[in-house]
């Protein structure tokens, strides 16, 4: 397989860090697979800005970072004015459309995930990030979506459980008519 | 110490992990024996200190946060002298501290482990700055043995490894870590507990009326005695006699740091670890270490798929430097490519070894950031 490489963005407290690491996790320890998670921040707890890299693929990964991503989330505008321009040509944009109001045009294939208000509505704004987290399972093939529940149950804490797999449920079900083919995700 | 011997079984976490650079070094610490970690808070390097903080009481280990570096780095060597396998942890603005410390563990030859993750003076940002400080940066004579890994498993492997070089040659061993790798979630695989080799301390069979601290083979550590039971040593750093007399012999000191360093510089074939890649037909060899190592060996891909014939050696052991090895490469390569992430340092060493026979070219960056594979690939056609 050729190397997957996502960022995902926005500010911190959103779970984006904990977003990749559950990806990674299950690229690693479910699917056996390579990754690799980077990230950056500032340093507050909660409202600074957030970025975090995974590269996936079937062999040891040397650079542990790339110039161009193939799948960009985007949970901010400004995470998306900084970064879209790391994002491949006619690679994949996905974003929350609550918190991304101006997408300039650009050649990509753009989602628009309600990943905020869906999570307000099952009860807790926080658990966004499980929504995007559904939804782009759909994009990274090698990671199954009872892996992905598996890791999230083992990940966060027990009282947020419950919240975070319907959270990622809804993710799964956003996703569930589209037809993804890896030329899609760039 | 090792008083929860039901908990040992929590010791080696044996499995596939996708975990931060920093946790493969704790993790790696516990699987070499580690029951002493005292350390001050300083990042990139914090998530040691944290798991350590977890970790090492779930297996009878002993966890300090001292008030300060000097505090740390002494009492790892104060428990390494009691018996323990003891680490500490710093970045490199406490890794200045340490100095004294490590000065002090290398003339009285305590083993003992030092990681430092390099970072950017005041800033998280990654770097190789402290390359040469590593080598001398304490006053004194003296030789480091110091590791780069370049990943997480290595982080892990190269703990171990540190952990045994340490007790066999009775030496501070340093770990020469990086923001990029410590702050890096990444496939590490930890084997059974079977397949780890430790090498365990001797102790000496002399009696205590016997026993002379510091005498030994020439280019070889003296033999520990056990703390505790009846054998008296002085662990000072002025200069010692054999028997641990702080007489002043000019003849004495000559012989003793001839010894202190010939350990490690006379045992090189042993120490020094490489990896080669290409090597065979390379018309041009690159030298890197640590984390520089990864975009390198794509940048050789990049080259190779254009027909430029570009090998690597990959530095495990940084110091001390595999002088013959490097030497007999250079007689019959075309250039040498130096790639690090600091003003260029070891470059210098390397054109040291290798200007009589070949070129050097260096492939710098001070930015904050690691290179990248075209960054290096851009580097080597300008000079092929």
């Amino acid at each position: 397989m050729k190397p997957l490489s996502v960022r995902i963005g926005g500010f911190g407290g959103q779970g984006i860090i904990l977003t990749a690491i559950i990806l990674g996790t299950a690229a690693v320890k479910k699917g056996n697979l390579y990754a690799v998670q980077t990230q950056s921040y500032g340093s507050e707890a909660r409202g600074g800005e957030c970025q975090a890299e995974l590269i996936i693929s079937d062999k040891p990964i040397n650079s542990p970072t790339t110039e161009y991503k193939d799948i960009f989330v985007a949970l901010f505008q400004s995470a998306l004015d900084k970064y879209l321009i790391t994002l491949k040509k006619k690679g994949t944009l996905i974003v929350d459309p609550k918190l991304v109001t101006k997408i300039p045009s650009i050649e990509a294939n753009i989602y628009q995930v309600p990943a905020t208000e869906t999570a307000i509505k099952l009860g807790n704004r926080i658990a966004a990030n499980m929504v995007v987290l559904g939804f782009l399972q759909k994009f990274i093939k090698m990671i199954s979506k009872e892996d992905l529940r598996e890791v999230i149950t083992s990940m966060v804490p027990k009282k947020f459980i419950d919240i975070n797999l319907k959270a990622f449920d809804a993710g799964v079900h956003f996703a569930e008519d589209l037809e993804i083919t890896m030329e899609d995700i760039g | 110490m090792n008083k929860n011997i039901k908990h040992e079984g929590r010791r080696i976490k044996s499995g596939i992990h996708f975990i931060l650079g920093n946790y493969a070094v704790v993790e790696g610490a516990l699987a070499a024996g580690c029951n002493y970690f005292a350390g001050y808070p300083i990042t990139p390097a914090n998530e040691i200190s944290e798991l350590m903080s977890k970790r090492l009481p779930e297996v009878g280990g002993i966890f300090v946060q001292g008030e300060d570096e000097l505090f740390s780095i002494y009492s790892v060597i104060s428990a390494s002298l009691a018996g323990a396998k003891s680490m500490t942890a710093t970045a490199s603005a406490g890794f200045n501290y340490m100095q004294e410390g490590i000065g002090y563990a290398s003339a009285v030859e305590v083993p003992c482990v030092i990681i430092d993750v390099q970072r950017c003076r005041g800033e998280n940002f990654a770097t190789q700055a402290d390359v040469m400080q590593m080598r001398w940066g304490a006053s004194g004579d003296y030789e480091s043995i110091v590791l780069a890994p370049s990943s997480a498993q290595e982080l892990f492997d190269f703990t171990i490894l540190a952990f045994n070089l340490a007790e066999e040659f009775r030496n501070p061993v340093i770990v020469m870590s990086e923001t990029t790798i410590a702050l890096m979630r990444e496939r590490v695989e930890i084997p059974e507990k079977e397949s780890i080799e430790i090498y365990k301390r001797m102790y000496t069979s002399l009696t205590p009326e016997e026993y002379l601290p510091f005498k030994a083979k020439n280019n070889s550590p003296p033999e520990f005695a056990p703390m505790g039971k009846g054998y008296h040593t002085l662990y000072t750093l002025n200069y010692r006699n054999e028997d641990g007399t702080m007489d002043w012999d000019a003849q004495g000191y000559k012989k003793l740091y001839q010894r202190i360093t010939g350990k490690i510089s006379e045992n090189k074939d042993k120490i020094c670890i490489t990896e080669s890649y290409f090597l065979n037909d390379a018309d041009a060899v690159i030298i890197a270490y640590g984390s520089e190592v990864r975009p390198a060996l794509d940048a050789i891909e990049m080259a190779r798929n254009d027909g430029l014939k570009i090998g690597m050696l990959k530095l495990i052991t940084v110091w001390p430097i595999h002088e013959n090895l490097i030497k007999e490469i250079a007689k019959n390569i075309r250039r040498i490519f130096v790639v690090e992430m600091n003003i260029g340092k070891y470059a210098k060493e390397i054109e040291r070894l290798c200007l009589p026979f070949c070129p050097v070219t260096n492939i710098t960056k001070n930015m904050g950031i690691i290179h990248t594979k075209e960054e290096i690939y851009a580097a080597i056609k300008e000079a092929w």
